[in-house]
């Protein structure tokens, strides 16, 4: 057993592949602080690290003026709300720290939106641990809050309006999960606008000023039905304003503190410089484009955390190497106002200030993205709007950085595409090497044709895109910008074939959900079987999208995003808020969980009971209420049918068909732009969290048991025939036309990957992943040995990392359950 | 003892009734110093305490 031993060389420790004592020995002084001092905010099993707490000033400051400016219209409500809490939060400058900014008032704390769902309104009222001392008085303060929020938080308001059957169906959290409403977005950045445009808030402002005078003047000139809407735009640009104004303000505040700390407490000569730098970067950004990598990356920093003060946002798309390479470039290599060393702890900070940030979430988030509060996939690499190669000192700055701080968020998925240079992907497979999970690995050109198939985006502004979440792209362009992942279109996909085998009834949560599409002992057919799965499939997605697409188009009603808007071109242009379809093109995807699960079970039932005859369908759903007691050698065939994963064609064609079923259905239904709602198969790591609520499969799978780890992969333990097995299957997915993308674990072995031959060995590996035209990859390379180790003796271990689905997270900090899942995926020998 | 007489109080210089209050805090993590904007004529709560400038 692997025994960690920090006081050993840097050498020894390559050999010992303890990679987390590396990056302890090579990271600076700075960084080692930094990263040491940041609270863990990512749950650990489901439950808050001792310490968290939850923040009480944002919300109490909130609902203080939210209920003041009650006449308001609902965007400049709560401009002015969210400007109270900017001008009044506690603000805080960690020691060493050159970059700032968190949307709590305190290191420790977490996010609280109070205005987005009663629901997780009450249950954080319920959340032992995590409520501020005084705890009597503060559970007061939030039974006040929960009370005055009651009935108005955002989802509330869109639950009132919805089918009441489709309420209950989806609230019963067995079809899917999310929350329709951008109160817990998912919002991307109109990088294009902010950063190679080179606006800063003072810049927009102008713009705003400029429309509002506009339209001021129209409203006062001759009467008709075209001045109508610039009333309630009129409102919303003052919004804005009110928005950006405080966020100067906001910025401001960080800049008076780092020089009064510079003037009156600070001893150290160059820390009172960096403080006196830190107070100009803050005095110039946001107001203003920046000048310098400092402010550039302070200047992103502010904008997501100015958007996380607003919204409990779920993920990060960002593209740090492409928009801060000006600035990274001009510092370093023209001006060499940096040294790479002086940089690369820059962007090393800039991780780590990122990896600080966590919010409150319900349990089923906590235990559907174990370990992380978040999905912060930040994009590498990829290509500029011309098509040519993108890949730059700063992506491999990133990817050193990332192992040196070893932080579980953000992560990395690099676009890879067949000009990236040798040297950038040595750097990228160094990564996956020391046992980070990432960066994943995405298929650019296969991803950028993705784009103008399902959503039209014009080649130039897809090859802009970012991950919006885990795994979907989005671009980062006027039109192509998504203010929201409409989350609650998250399908629980085992449900379709569970739900085919019992004629729409719910055994778990005992009611009728699906469609009754016959009683499945009387299919005599396997097309029977099979139209029944695509009526349970066709009723699923319809009824995650309806939820989404009304949340969506009330939401600037409901919720609204005045700061996001105010960051939108296409907003500021018009004057509507950035969560109002109108001017986006649409870029909608249904999260597709549990998915493969469906392939395996139609292959058995299609392969022992229609061709083998082997058993009934009436045994077979007899077996299936029983949750297979009493019938084991059964249950053994049906594990042993035919599997994803092997190229088997058996298996392979049905899972092809079941794919084309749902491609054809993706066009059917539409977004409230009017665009197509393609699946998106991945899992982070719901496989557990549904494993309670998923009942018997036909693949063998009872209730309890933790379902595959997702996307496309296969099942732990199936894929028997080898990796390049796996990426044959994969390969007869059309990665364009039948999803808007497929996920992809494996598992690698860290023995054989070692040294210059383990490096080859993975290219090579790639080379045919590539050419096999998949979208996605990610890898687990640390060895079992380790992993049990520690499980065993977690004290030791707290820095190994694992790929866990779509993110990755410090294997100690996710449930047994989820571990014992990630030992038992197969390890690939390549 | 009014947030005026604190040597922690900044006042703001275009409206001297407001400044920031800056107090120095070591948690089991990290130190940090924070600021919170306080009325000059308030009471401090007992709670946020005087600190000692940092030894260097």
């Amino acid at each position: 057993m692997a025994e960690p031993v920090k006081d050993l060389n840097v050498d020894d420790l390559e050999k010992k592949q303890e990679w987390w004592w590396i990056a302890e020995k090579k990271r600076s002084k700075r960084l080692d602080y930094l990263r040491k001092a940041v609270w863990k905010k990512g749950a650990v099993g489901g439950n808050y690290a001792p310490g968290i707490k939850v923040d009480l000033e944002l919300p109490t400051l909130f609902t203080q003026m939210y209920n003041w400016w009650k006449f308001d219209p609902p965007m400049l409500r709560r401009a002015k709300a969210n400007a109270h809490v900017l001008d009044n939060i506690t603000i805080f400058i960690t020691d060493h720290a050159q970059l700032v900014g968190y949307m709590g008032s305190l290191p420790h704390t977490i996010l609280w939106r109070v205005d987005g769902a009663s629901i997780v309104n009450e249950e954080l009222y319920n959340e032992p641990g995590i409520i501020p001392e005084p705890v009597e008085e503060n559970l007061k303060k939030i039974a006040d809050l929960n009370s005055f929020w009651a009935g108005q938080t955002a989802v509330d308001k869109v639950a009132r309006l919805l089918d009441p059957e489709d309420a209950v169906k989806f609230l019963s959290g067995a079809i899917g999960w999310g929350a329709p409403t951008s109160a817990y977005g998912y919002s991307g950045k109109d990088y294009e606008f902010l950063f190679a445009k080179r606006n800063g808030f003072s810049d927009i402002l102008a713009m705003i000023e400029e429309r509002l005078e506009n339209a001021e003047d129209r409203t006062i000139g001759t009467p008709g039905p075209d001045i109508l809407p610039l009333y309630e735009r009129i409102q919303n640009w003052e919004a804005m304003k009110v928005i950006l104004e405080a966020a100067i303000r906001y910025a401001n505040r960080y800049a008076r503190l780092a020089r009064t700390i510079a003037e009156n407490y600070e001893t150290d000569p160059v820390r009172k410089e960096e403080l006196i730098r830190l107070a100009e970067t803050c005095e110039h950004v946001p107001a203003h484009a920046p000048r310098n990598l400092q402010e550039s990356f302070q200047y992103d920093h502010f904008v997501q955390m100015l958007a996380r003060l607003e919204a409990h946002e779920g993920a990060w798309p960002a593209r740090p190497d492409y928009y801060h390479w000006p600035y990274y470039n001009k510092d370093v290599n023209i001006d060499k106002r940096l040294t790479r060393g002086e940089a690369l702890d820059l962007v090393g900070e800039f991780l780590i200030r990122a990896y600080e940030v966590g919010g409150f979430g319900p349990r089923w988030a906590r235990e559907g993205l174990q370990g992380i509060t978040g999905t912060w996939v930040w994009t590498l690499g990829g290509v500029k709007k011309d098509g040519s190669d993108a890949c730059n000192d700063l992506t491999v700055a990133l990817l050193q950085a990332a192992r040196l701080v070893r932080v579980s968020n953000p992560t990395f998925g690099f676009r890879w595409h067949p000009k990236v240079s040798d040297a950038v992907m040595r750097e990228v497979f160094e990564c996956i090497r020391h046992g980070l999970g990432y960066p994943s690995i995405r298929n650019d050109p296969v991803l950028v044709k993705n784009a103008m198939h399902w959503h039209g985006h014009p080649l130039e502004e897809a090859r802009t895109w970012v991950h919006q979440a885990c795994m979907s792209p989005c671009p980062t362009t006027k039109s192509g910008v998504q203010p929201m992942r409409m989350a609650s279109a998250t399908a629980n996909c085992a449900k379709m074939i569970e739900y085919a085998l019992s004629n729409g009834y719910d055994h778990v949560v005992q009611m009728q959900m699906g469609p009754k599409t016959g009683d499945p002992a009387k299919f005599a057919t396997f097309e029977e079987l099979f139209t029944a799965w695509v009526a349970q499939m066709e009723w699923i997605m319809n009824t995650l999208v309806r939820t989404v697409n009304l949340g969506r188009y009330k939401d600037p009603e409901f919720y609204g995003r005045p700061f996001l808007s105010a960051t939108y071109e296409r907003s500021v242009e018009s004057g509507l808020d950035a969560v109002s379809p109108v001017g986006e093109r649409g870029n909608c995807w249904v999260t597709f969980f549990t998915w493969v699960e469906n392939a395996d079970s139609l292959a058995a039932v299609k392969k022992l009971v229609f061709d083998d005859k082997k058993y009934t369908m009436a045994e077979l759903v007899s077996a299936m209420r029983k949750n297979w007691d009493g019938n084991e050698q059964m249950r053994l065939d049906f594990v042993n049918a035919p599997k994803w994963g092997n190229d088997d064609d058996y298996v392979d064609d049905i899972m092809i068909r079941c794919l084309r079923e749902v491609a054809r259905h993706s066009k059917e239904i539409k977004c409230p732009c009017g665009n197509n709602w393609p699946a998106l198969p991945e899992n982070v790591s719901g496989n557990i969290h549904y494993s309670s609520i998923v009942g018997s499969l036909p693949n063998g799978r009872r209730l309890g048991d933790a379902l595959y780890d997702g996307g496309i992969s296969p099942g732990p333990g199936l894929d028997k025939k080898g990796p390049t097995a796996v990426l044959k299957s994969c390969g007869k997915i059309d990665h364009v036309g039948d999803g808007r993308a497929f996920l992809l674990n494996q598992r690698l072995s860290p023995t054989q990957l070692a040294g210059e031959k383990g490096y080859q060995l993975w290219k090579a590996y790639i080379r045919t992943w590539a050419d096999l035209g998949l979208d996605h990859v990610q890898f687990n390379m640390v060895s079992d040995e380790t992993l049990r180790a520690a499980q065993k003796d977690p004290e030791k271990y707290q820095e190994v990392i694992v790929r866990v689905a779509g993110y990755s997270a410090h294997f100690v900090d996710i449930s047994r359950k989820t571990q014992d899942n990630i030992i038992q995926r197969t390890i690939q020998g390549i | 003892m009014k947030y005026k007489e604190s040597k922690n109080f900044f006042p703001n210089p275009d409206n001297p009734q407001r400044g920031d209050y800056v107090e120095r805090v070591v948690d089991p993590r990290q130190a940090y110093y924070k600021s919170r904007p306080v009325n000059a004529d308030d009471e401090i709560p007992e709670t946020a305490a005087e600190f000692v400038k940092p030894q260097k």
